[in-house]
């Protein structure tokens, strides 16, 4: 069998032009060649959600390719402008719904910076923890739907297998499964409940031997070796060029992590590293996955190892509803927990830009504050939004099986890029 | 709990439905209803058989819009297995599929994929829609949103929750199965709406 | 350090730790070439335009809190109305800038923003950015903020034949008015 020559990362850049994200077919190409324009339309077997993609072929090879998105388009951005801060919140995390406390990590920050206060160790220490066990959870799915297109199909189930289990954890410590909403400005909506830690523990002494055994189903397999390596190729200045961060930009060779360049929460105060790789192909994008997943489990270990006592919550009434027992006792708190509850806490007035480092990349919330209870404008900077930018760019000389590879290597969520 | 001596099988108890961990709780609207509408419509055993085989293997589509959609994922996997309930794959292709469960929140861009979808389904063919969204909007009463999907598909059961638990899903499709064995006609015989 | 250099600068403002820097709305791809090039900031996170129709028409009243109590000083900690100071133009264009570069050990970001009016055109930063291409294809279709040079304008997240831009602040937000059942 003759062994395929597995194009390695290119010079220069391959971002087509005139339109950076769109692949035209060469016109020579149209006259001599026979092209067949077919839809992946916006319901396809692969769960990236509902993205359409207008691809011409040329037989087996993609000559031309253009992303149709918004089929999605849920208007979030009007939505919040009409809601308070507080119920504002319930919001975003259906925004990027793999990895959905981020997006409420990344607008409670941005509150809290308008707001200037800091919440307690206690709770940054936990928004750490279950953020890193989301990232986990996106992970876990990229890998169980990615290897389900390309064939590994009992991949599927073995990571739903764990991804149960973090929901577990979820369900345990905020009361539902998806969309936690747990985040608060100033801390956590309640305290953690018993039990939480031992459970999280547990789950943690237990993961790594999963991921051990994902990686000996995966890593070395002869068809997925064929099927990832050498494909999807983008260079790192092209991956800056078009704006791409998270897993994709480390995969092709660019060490940058916002845990790491900017750290927010108690990032600089736990032990970690960033997995970066050469190739800038699928099979990168898939090891820089893996290995994050297993660096996401140290971080949640040293976070219950060194998770502070105290208040899980700021003390300010101003922003946060007082405790229920002194209503019966105190009438500031009463009138604090009324105009709280009615009106919403006012943000002095401003605009901050905060990003954090969510499952897929730079997850950036703009927000614009004129000094009332709702919100003026919010902006969620998604990094699939960006990551679908550069489908033409890496999909040159792909063949049409290597589109699903790597359409689902850029690990998008199209929830994010409609909005 | 102690095991009780059972001559019969549950079944010829009268006890039909598999939610029986109320122990002292009698079926409720849903099920005498169902009960009632055998006897009305006096259906023959053949279409009694047609429909029981129908109801035990329905299969659905792949059709996964937003959050709901790693819930319906959710069902799949070891844990919750819906092939138990005889959705033994999920169809790509809606000429295959029985069901067309909507999860997720409906854009008004994707209403004429969905409608194309829903028309390449052969008859009979079904509709779950499932979580809030799909029901009637959900949270989002917006200018993007079509407030609930069966104004433009007909819908058999809604399935409440954002997103429902994967255990939620089952119920909707086990009560379709109820339904559909009961002789209770899909949706689009019944709605004059979008049919 | 000082943006005096940039070309068609008009203000800085440093705030809650970040930089703003407001150019001419003509000078806007020379301005841009100069942070790429010149000052290093090669990344372009996100574009994000603002509406501020209404902006200074209502006064917002209230106190609000802080990690250190109520600043009795700041104008409207003690309950009394205050309008937020007025802005000049109609929409902001905000361009958020980082400079990075692998292995760095921070990450220097920057907002770069542009002033208009309805109806001005803003010119396009694909040339400097190519990322730049769909997001400003969502300010047009959003905000109406019609680009200029732009190799692809057309309506992204929205359908190709809708009208109207639905994040202006003049657009409604939509829906329908629930109906319950015990009301027919």
């Amino acid at each position: 069998m003759a062994v395929v020559e597995r194009a390695k990362i290119y010079e220069g850049t391959r971002i087509p032009s005139p339109i950076p994200t769109v692949l035209r077919v060469d016109p020579a190409l149209r006259e001599e060649g026979d092209i067949l324009q077919v839809n992946f339309g916006p319901n396809h077997p692969s769960t990236h959600g509902v993205l359409r993609l207008v691809v011409d072929l040329n037989g087996e090879q993609v000559v031309g390719l253009e992303a149709v998105v918004g089929y999605l388009h849920t208007g979030f951005e009007k939505n919040m402008e009409q809601k308070t801060w507080w119920k504002g919140i319930t919001y975003p995390a259906r925004i990027d719904y793999l990895s959905f406390q981020y997006n409420e990590l990344v607008f409670v920050l941005a509150i809290e910076k308008l707001l200037e206060v800091q919440p307690p160790e206690k709770a940054t220490w936990m928004r750490m923890l279950l953020c890193e066990l989301n990232r986990i959870h996106s992970h876990l799915i990229w890998l169980g739907t990615g290897a389900l297109e390309i064939g590994a199909i009992s991949m599927l189930w073995y990571c739903f297998r764990e991804r149960d289990a973090v929901l577990d954890l979820f369900e345990l410590v905020t009361g539902t499964r998806m969309h936690t909403r747990y985040f608060q400005a100033g801390g956590l909506a309640e305290d953690i409940p018993p039990g939480f830690f031992t459970e999280c523990r547990r789950f943690v002494d237990y993961f790594p031997r999963r991921i051990d055994e994902y990686e000996a189903i995966l890593d070395r397999q002869q068809i997925w070796l064929e099927r990832t390596r050498g494909l999807g190729l983008l260079s790192a200045e092209d991956a800056i060029a078009l704006g791409q961060t998270g897993p994709v930009l480390r995969a092709s060779g660019v060490d940058w992590d916002l845990r790491k360049v900017q750290p927010y929460l108690a990032y600089d105060q736990v032990d970690f590293n960033v997995p970066v790789y050469e190739n800038g192909d699928v099979y990168d994008r898939y090891k820089v996955k893996m290995d994050e997943m297993r660096e996401s489990t140290r971080i949640v270990q040293q976070c219950l190892d060194g998770m502070p006592e105290g208040p899980w919550i700021v003390d300010d009434r101003k922003i946060v509803l007082p405790p229920r027992h002194e209503l019966h006792t105190s009438m500031e708190s009463l009138i604090h927990h009324f105009k709280l509850v009615t009106e919403g806490y006012r943000v002095p007035p401003g605009e901050v830009y905060v990003a954090v480092e969510s499952a897929r990349g730079e997850l950036g919330c703009y927000v614009v504050s004129d000094g009332g209870p709702k919100p003026w404008r919010v902006k969620f900077r998604a990094p699939s939004f960006a990551a679908l930018e550069a489908t033409a760019t890496c999909m040159r000389d792909a063949l049409v099986a290597d589109l699903i590879a790597i359409v689902g290597s850029l690990d998008t969520v199209m929830g994010e890029v409609d909005r | 709990m102690a095991e009780v001596e059972r001559k019969k099988r549950l079944a010829d108890y009268g006890l039909h439905s598999e939610r029986v961990l109320m122990r002292r709780k009698e079926p409720g609207v849903f099920e005498r209803e169902l009960g009632d509408l055998e006897d009305k419509l006096m259906l023959t055993t053949v279409q009694k058989a047609v429909a029981w085989a129908q109801g035990h293997s329905i299969w659905p589509d792949t059709f996964g819009l937003a959050c709901c959609a790693m819930e319906m994922i959710a069902i799949v996997s070891a844990r919750y297995d819906v092939a138990r309930f005889g959705a033994e794959v999920f169809r790509s292709s809606p000429r295959q599929a029985d069901l067309l469960i909507v999860s997720g929140r409906v854009a008004h861009k994707m209403a004429k994929p969905i409608r194309q979808i829903y028309d390449q389904m052969l008859e009979p063919k079904w509709v779950i829609a499932m979580g809030a969204c799909a029901s009637s909007g959900g949270m989002f009463a917006n200018y993007a949103i079509l407030q609930g999907v069966d104004k433009i598909v007909p819908v058999d059961v809604h399935v409440p929750g954002c997103p429902p638990r994967p255990e939620a899903l089952l119920e909707g499709i086990v009560r379709l199965q109820e339904k559909i064995i009961a002789g209770v006609p899909p949706a689009y015989e019944i709605r004059d709406v979008a049919s | 350090m000082s943006y005096e250099s940039v070309p068609g600068f008009v203000s800085e403002t440093e705030a809650l730790d970040e930089t703003t820097i407001v150019v001419q709305l003509e000078r806007l791809v020379d301005a841009a070439r100069h942070f790429r090039d010149e000052l290093g900031f090669n990344f372009l996170a996100d574009v994000t335009a603002t509406d501020y129709l209404g902006w200074n028409e209502r006064a917002v009243a209230g106190y609000w809190g802080s990690g250190t109590g109520r600043d009795i000083n700041r104008p409207g900690s003690w309950g009394l109305a205050t309008k937020p100071d007025p802005k000049a133009k109609r929409f902001s264009v905000s361009y958020h800038l980082v400079k990075l570069a692998s292995g760095a050990t921070e990450a220097p970001r920057l907002r770069l923003q542009v002033w208009c009016d309805d109806g001005d055109a803003v010119p396009s930063l694909t040339p400097v950015w190519p990322t730049a291409d769909w997001h400003e294809r969502e300010a047009w279709d959003m905000m109406g903020i019609r680009i200029e040079g732009h190799p692809n304008l057309t309506r992204i997240l929205m359908e190709e034949d809708w009208e109207g831009h639905p994040l202006r602040k003049d657009y409604p937000l939509g829906g329908e008015p629930v109906r319950f059942s015990s009301e027919e």
